[in-house]
């Protein structure tokens, strides 16, 4: 394996393959790596991919991953107050999460990528400072790999971003913990909406989630803030399934068919994800949604971002921090202001109290905030001002300098 | 019993995952200050080296499924 010209994508998930196909066509050789011997594999995911986003339009969702189309969500107040988002068509997919990253993984191969699977990254090698490439623990040995540009696309706990210092350990209050049940037999009420429940007696620091996965099937899941210490996020979820009226009428009947388990970094991406030789992407770069734990179309629009600049670099043989500075400027054009913003909203709602939660929720409950024009954010506005609620008034300011309302 | 004093009780913690319940979601590795967990294909490892029993780690398992032991 000759090391001309060549990136290392270190992970296979839906950003190490999409910066694999990055790469390819803008001319690099490619090699990923993944510790696993069957990518994809277990499935850590709610499986919701929006489509109609911004960057989105530009990803290929697998067709042979697709189980559901969605239009929207319902948010539950911790008071069972219902909000809904639904547009007209649909805007998104709940997808078999096993499919899609093996799909995405083949097509990478397919297009030119070679592969080392059952390879654990374990040390990076520098030259003057230059990431050069990796050391790996395969079939029993330590071997090193060479490359022009190391990419990390090894999600959520990234060696390669502890190796370079783009980032240390996550603290406790930067991550969620969570733990999801994909059922069988589910009744859901509505079966092209994803459900939210919040509140701090069901999932203290986050959100419960119902997905509709099709033919009954249903992606029942919880994210607990990484501080909470009361129960374990299972125990929630358990308790959410047991004894909560929404659970009771769309869920007593299903059945576990899967059991799963992750963590959410949950405080935005990275300050800086490029240094001389090597880049991060996906999880590793923390470029998940602070509110809904979105990541999978992140991973694949901003992999495809990186693994472009990276094979212009090397073209140009400049890869220096510098240089691959570019990845970072194209992917912050198009989601900047989207994390800083969600940010700032995600804080807001932790220090909401429920009750609060629940007057807002009752004021915009039945309004279609789809399309909101500046008619009817005023009109929202000025119902809660009407309330004479000091708790809701100034959380309504602070949604105002936010421009949600 | 009463407290003696002449031996030094060793406040040593080392943590302890319970193969079985975990999922090898890495939540516990993401937060160790030390970088003391490993994960492999399947499982973790912690490095008794490195582990300075602080605990961080099992407040952020989903599963409870990390316990600290005395070395
Ligand atoms: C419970 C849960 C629910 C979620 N729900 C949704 C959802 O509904 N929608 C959504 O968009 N996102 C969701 N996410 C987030 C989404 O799963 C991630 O953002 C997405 O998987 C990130 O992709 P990635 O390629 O960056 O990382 P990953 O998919 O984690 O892939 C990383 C790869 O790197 C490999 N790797 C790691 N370390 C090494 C190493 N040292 N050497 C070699 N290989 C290594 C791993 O084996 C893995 O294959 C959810 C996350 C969780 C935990
Ligand atoms: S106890 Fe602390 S040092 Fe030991 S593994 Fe857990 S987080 Fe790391
Ligand atoms: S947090 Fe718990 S379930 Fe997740 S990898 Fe660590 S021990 Fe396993």
């Amino acid at each position: 394996m000759s090391n001309e010209n060549r990136v290392i994508v270190v992970g296979a998930g839906p950003a190490g393959s999409s910066t694999a196909m990055g790469a390819l066509r803008a001319g690099a050789a490619v090699t990923i790596i993944d510790r696993k011997t069957n990518v994809g594999i277990p499935v850590q995911c709610g499986e919701a991919i929006g489509k109609t986003g911004p960057g989105l339009a530009e990803i290929n969702v697998p067709d042979e991953s697709i189980r559901a189309s969605v239009r929207g969500f319902r948010v539950y107040s911790p008071g069972q107050i219902t909000v809904d988002y639904a547009e007209k068509e649909p805007s998104g997919y709940i997808v078999d999460r096993r499919v899609f990253d093996k799909e995405l993984f083949a097509r990478a191969t397919e297009a030119g990528a070679d592969s080392l699977l059952g390879a654990r990254v374990l040390d990076i090698t520098r030259s003057n400072g230059v990431v050069t490439g990796v050391i790996v623990r395969h079939d029993g040995r330590r071997n090193t790999l060479k490359a022009k540009v190391v990419i990390g696309a090894d999600g959520v706990n990234s060696q390669i971003a502890r190796l370079t210092g783009l980032r240390k350990s996550y603290k406790p209050a930067d991550i969620d913990s969570c733990f999801a049940y994909e059922m069988a037999n589910s009744e859901l009420e509505v079966t092209d909406l994803m459900e939210f429940l919040l509140g701090n007696e069901v999932s203290p620091r986050g959100y419960i989630w119902i997905f509709p996965k099709g033919n009954g099937r249903a992606n029942v899941g919880i994210g607990i803030g990484g501080t909470v210490k009361t129960k374990t996020a299972k125990e929630y979820l358990d308790h959410f399934l047991k004894h909560h009226d929404v659970a009771k009428r769309q869920l007593s009947q299903a059945k576990v068919i899967e059991t799963r388990v992750g963590a959410l970094p949950v405080c935005g991406p990275n300050k800086k994800n490029v240094v001389d030789g090597a880049l991060l992407v996906g999880d590793s770069a923390g470029h998940v949604h602070p509110i809904t734990g979105g990541g999978m179309g992140y991973a694949m629009v901003c992999g495809n971002i990186a693994g472009r600049v990276a094979a212009e670099c090397i073209m140009k043989e400049q890869v220096s921090a510098k240089h691959l500075q570019k990845y970072e400027d194209e992917w912050r054009k198009i989601y900047g202001s989207e994390f800083e913003q969600s940010l700032k909203l995600r804080e807001l709602i932790l220090k909401t109290d429920d009750a609060t939660l629940d007057k807002l929720a009752g004021i915009v409950t039945g309004e279609s905030i789809v399309r909101m024009t500046a008619g009817k954010k005023v009109k929202i506005f000025m119902k809660a001002m009407a309330t004479g609620d000091k708790h809701l008034i100034a959380l309504m300011n602070e949604l105002r300098k936010l421009r949600m309302v | 019993m009463p407290p003696t004093t002449t031996t030094k009780k060793s406040t040593k913690k080392l943590a302890d995952i319970d193969g079985e319940l975990c999922g090898v979601c890495q939540a516990c590795a993401t937060v160790c200050p030390v970088n003391a967990i490993e994960v492999t294909e399947s499982y973790l490892i912690v490095i008794p080296e490195k582990c300075t029993g602080c605990g961080v780690c099992v407040t952020v398992c989903p599963v409870g499924a990390i316990t600290l032991i005395e070395r």
